[in-house]
């Protein structure tokens, strides 16, 4: 509740232009230092987006002569987040909105993706972890509905779903019940209360919305089914899924330790990495059923980062 | 030196083969001692393995409570589901430790128990520990965190490890103890030909000793048994150039030895029996030729005497002595052929009841007896095997002496017999004179007096005599005397075959 409140007045800072805290701010200094020369230990979530961003910055820090430690599949933001406070991480790549809605639980949502980062960016350094650049890719949370599906109730935005009679039947992760991008938030913004949540795996919410069983399914926008027209995305303008955008967080530590070349090796991999990119990789996974390894590795070739 | 290396040729055998089952026999002994070190080992290694099986067993079951305390803590809500949890999240890092050390030094079981470790660590700090911080935040969040990104992928990837694990170590286990047991078959093989050799060695030493120094040994055992039992002419093969030949050598040069003395010692007896016998011939001859003219001086004496008509005075005292000498001359040849002959000849022994011999001496004797006045007692005598006239003279002779070799008062002799062992003793007692006991031997040797002639007549053949008989006879003859006391002579005599189970029948004689 304490860090809550703190969180707010950091928060209110931001939103009302004042700036936040520069690099220098004072580090709660929770994690554990990394011994010079110890390797870095990357983490990653536990989907394919993340299995393939782990590796692309493993492969290019490695490239550049680090000695790294890859620790995939770990679990949402909720475990991933406090293993890196813990010290048992060193980075990970995070989504600015979900840090900020899962993580930091700010409720006031931000005007912009780069209002998203600067705050993030502030939650972060407080504690002593440096929010990296963010990437021009954003796989944000979103709705997706079938075309015939959006035709049929005129839907065009998440709002609309309040004219859908009866219970709206939504396939998501597990996790989309106590999140605020997911069954809060749309409750609290959207006062979305006709919804019926069918938890799947990540796999199970497309096709969950083609065999019917669904009427919407709870998506990221990265993600290859999306790129041709099967699915129409709602449009979010009360901006509740706040930024899908990339930064990778370092604890201060780790950076000191290693110095100016891992914030470059890390920023290079970053700077590459575009919605179409990160979509056509996750399609080489998960519908071609190609290693992650092997195609971040062919990535950061074409991208001359290794 | 070429003598030197022969001698010790058995010696060097015997230490060359004996040095060669000692080497064997430890070889033997150092490929079992390997082969039981290896399985000893083996087993220390199979057992470090069951306890890393074991361990293994413990860290997959703790895994278990782990998750089964966090499922029930953020179900419940119960903190004391989390009691569990801490205890064996605290444990893990020394237990795979633990298990890094016991696994065998196989580098891929190294390698799998270190990554077991890891991954039990990032289990730990990557889920196990931090799942309770999310459900005090949020029980609801930290259910959901369980169904999308629970422990239970990574409890599966640990124990696939474990599997893994598992079979290797067994694999390995089975492999050291396939090794171990492969070595122990090959050492015990090892082992039973090392000591089948020895006993081959020992049995083939053995054959050799049988064959190359117990059969010499045993003839030359033999040989001295014969040598013993009087065949000189005993030798024994002396070819061998060893110790045995030496041994060989030197008995046929100890029965050579032997046979030239009993040829010397045989020859010597031949020449002593003929000397023997041409002097007791010369005496035998010389007595009986001297008797003649013996008796022609005394019968020209006699006649000399008779033709004189009145002897005068001196002549007659001339003749007198001619005659006295010439009949002691006679006496002493007597006696001197009596001893020559005495046990001579052929005897004609047979089963002679001694009374009827007594008898018959007591008769010859019987002027003498008479003139003494002694009285003779005699008790009851058994039957003996003897030569009837033989004995008769050596009674004739020791009664003769008892009532010769008397003191003032009457003469007692008295003549018993007793049994002594398997012979009759036979015993004549006086109350003579008696002697010193010293010299009680002298007196059985020829010609030997204790006293002069004047005093006892008599020419000191007749206890030679009657020792010679005896001793013919196969007995001994002694005496027990003391000067004044009288005297015992004793001998023995074999008794009759037909005393030997009855009593010998007595004669009660008297003179």
């Amino acid at each position: 509740m304490r860090r809550a409140l703190g969180l707010l007045a950091a928060l209110a800072l931001v939103l009302a232009g004042c700036g936040g805290g520069s690099d220098d701010d004072t580090s709660t200094g929770q994690q554990v230092a990394p011994a010079k020369g110890s390797p870095i230990l990357i983490g990653s979530k536990n989907f394919t987006e993340q299995t393939i961003l782990g590796e692309l910055y493993r492969q290019a820090l490695e490239a550049k002569g680090f000695e790294v430690v890859l620790k995939p599949a770990i679990g949402s933001s909720e475990i991933i987040h406090r293993a890196l406070r813990r010290g048992s991480l060193d980075m990970y790549p995070e989504y600015v909105g979900v840090l900020l809605s899962e993580v930091a639980e700010v409720r006031a949502r931000p005007r912009s993706a780069a209002a998203a980062y600067k705050l993030a960016k502030v939650y972060e350094k407080r504690a002593g972890f440096t929010m990296l650049a963010q990437s021009r890719l954003s796989d944000a949370n979103a709705l997706a509905v079938k075309p015939r599906f959006a035709a049929r109730h005129r839907l065009h935005t998440i709002a609309d779903l309040r004219r859908v009679p009866g219970k709206v039947r939504i396939s998501a992760l597990s996790e989309f019940n106590t999140r605020f991008e997911g069954r809060v938030g749309l409750r609290e913004v959207y006062g979305l209360r006709n919804l019926r949540v069918t938890v799947v795996p990540s796999d199970g919410r497309y096709s969950a919305l083609e065999d019917g069983s669904v009427d919407v399914a709870s998506v990221f926008t990265a993600e290859s089914q999306l790129a041709g027209d099967d699915y129409v995305v709602l449009g979010d303008p009360r901006r509740l899924f706040a930024s899908g955008h990339v930064a990778p967080i370092v604890s201060d530590k780790t950076l000191a330790a290693h110095g100016p070349d891992l914030r470059a090796a890390i920023d290079a991999v970053t700077r590459v990495l575009t919605t179409p990119a990160m979509r056509r990789m996750n399609a080489a996974v998960d519908l071609r059923r190609r290693k992650p390894a092997v195609v971040a590795g062919e990535f950061l070739r074409a991208q001359r980062l290794t | 030196m070429l003598r030197r290396s022969l001698r010790t040729q058995i010696t060097t055998r015997v230490v060359a083969l004996s040095a060669a089952a000692a080497v064997l026999l430890g070889a033997a002994l150092v490929v079992l001692i390997v082969a039981v070190t290896g399985q000893r080992d083996a087993a220390r290694t199979a057992f470090r393995s069951q306890q890393a099986l074991s361990l293994a067993n413990q860290l997959e079951k703790s895994l278990l409570t782990v998750e089964s305390g966090l499922n029930r803590y953020i179900t419940t809500e119960q903190e004391r589901f989390l009691v569990p949890v801490r205890r064996e999240l605290a444990a893990f890092p020394p237990a795979t430790r633990r298990l890094a050390e016991l696994v065998s030094n196989d580098p891929g079981q190294q390698r799998r128990a270190h990554e077991i470790g890891d991954a039990i660590k990032d289990y730990d700090e990557l889920w196990a520990s931090l799942l309770p911080d999310v459900a005090r935040q949020d029980f609801a969040i930290a259910r959901a965190q369980v169904k999308t990104s629970g422990g239970r992928d990574r409890l599966d990837a640990i124990r696939m490890r474990f599997g893994t694990l598992f079979d290797r170590e067994r694999a390995v286990i089975r492999g050291r103890e396939h090794n171990a047991n492969q070595r122990s078959a090959r050492a015990i093989g090892l082992g039973i030909g090392g000591l089948a050799l020895v006993i081959a060695i020992a049995l083939g030493f053995t054959l050799y000793l049988r064959r190359s120094v117990l059969r010499p040994v045993r003839a030359v055992a033999e040989a001295t048994g014969r040598l013993a039992a009087g065949d000189l002419s005993t030798r024994v093969p002396a070819q061998r150039e060893d110790e045995l030949g030496e041994l060989a050598r030197g008995f046929n040069s100890m029965a050579d030895s032997l046979e030239r003395g009993r040829e010397e010692l045989e020859h010597s007896n031949a020449e002593l029996t003929r000397s023997n016998a041409e002097l007791e011939q010369f005496a035998s001859v010389t007595s009986h030729d001297l008797q003649a003219p013996l008796t022609t001086i005394s019968m020209y004496a006699e006649l000399l005497e008779r033709r004189r008509g009145e002897p005068r005075g001196g002549d007659l005292d001339l003749v007198d002595g001619i005659r006295g000498a010439t009949q002691q001359a006679r006496t002493l040849i007597r006696d001197l052929l009596e001893y020559s002959r005495a046990g001579r000849g052929r005897l004609s022994v047979e089963e002679v009841p001694a009374r009827l011999v007594v008898e018959q001496a007591l008769e010859a004797l019987a002027g003498a007896i008479e003139e003494s006045g002694a009285e003779i007692t005699v008790g009851e005598l058994p039957v003996v095997r003897a030569d009837r006239a033989s004995l008769c003279r050596v009674f004739q002779n020791l009664v003769g002496n008892a009532v010769k070799f008397t003191k003032e008062d009457t003469p007692h002799v008295s003549i018993d017999a007793d049994r002594d062992n398997g012979d009759w003793r036979f015993s004549v007692r006086d109350n003579g004179i008696g002697m010193n006991p010293e010299h009680a031997q002298r007196i059985f040797e020829p010609f030997q007096r204790l006293h002069g002639e004047e005093d006892y007549p008599g020419t000191g053949i007749g206890l030679a005599v009657c020792e010679r008989i005896v001793d013919q006879l196969g007995g001994r003859i002694w005496v027990s005397s003391s000067p004044g006391e009288g005297s015992v002579f004793q001998f023995t005599l074999p008794a009759a075959a037909a005393a030997g189970s009855e009593p010998p029948p007595r004669v009660r004689a008297s003179a």
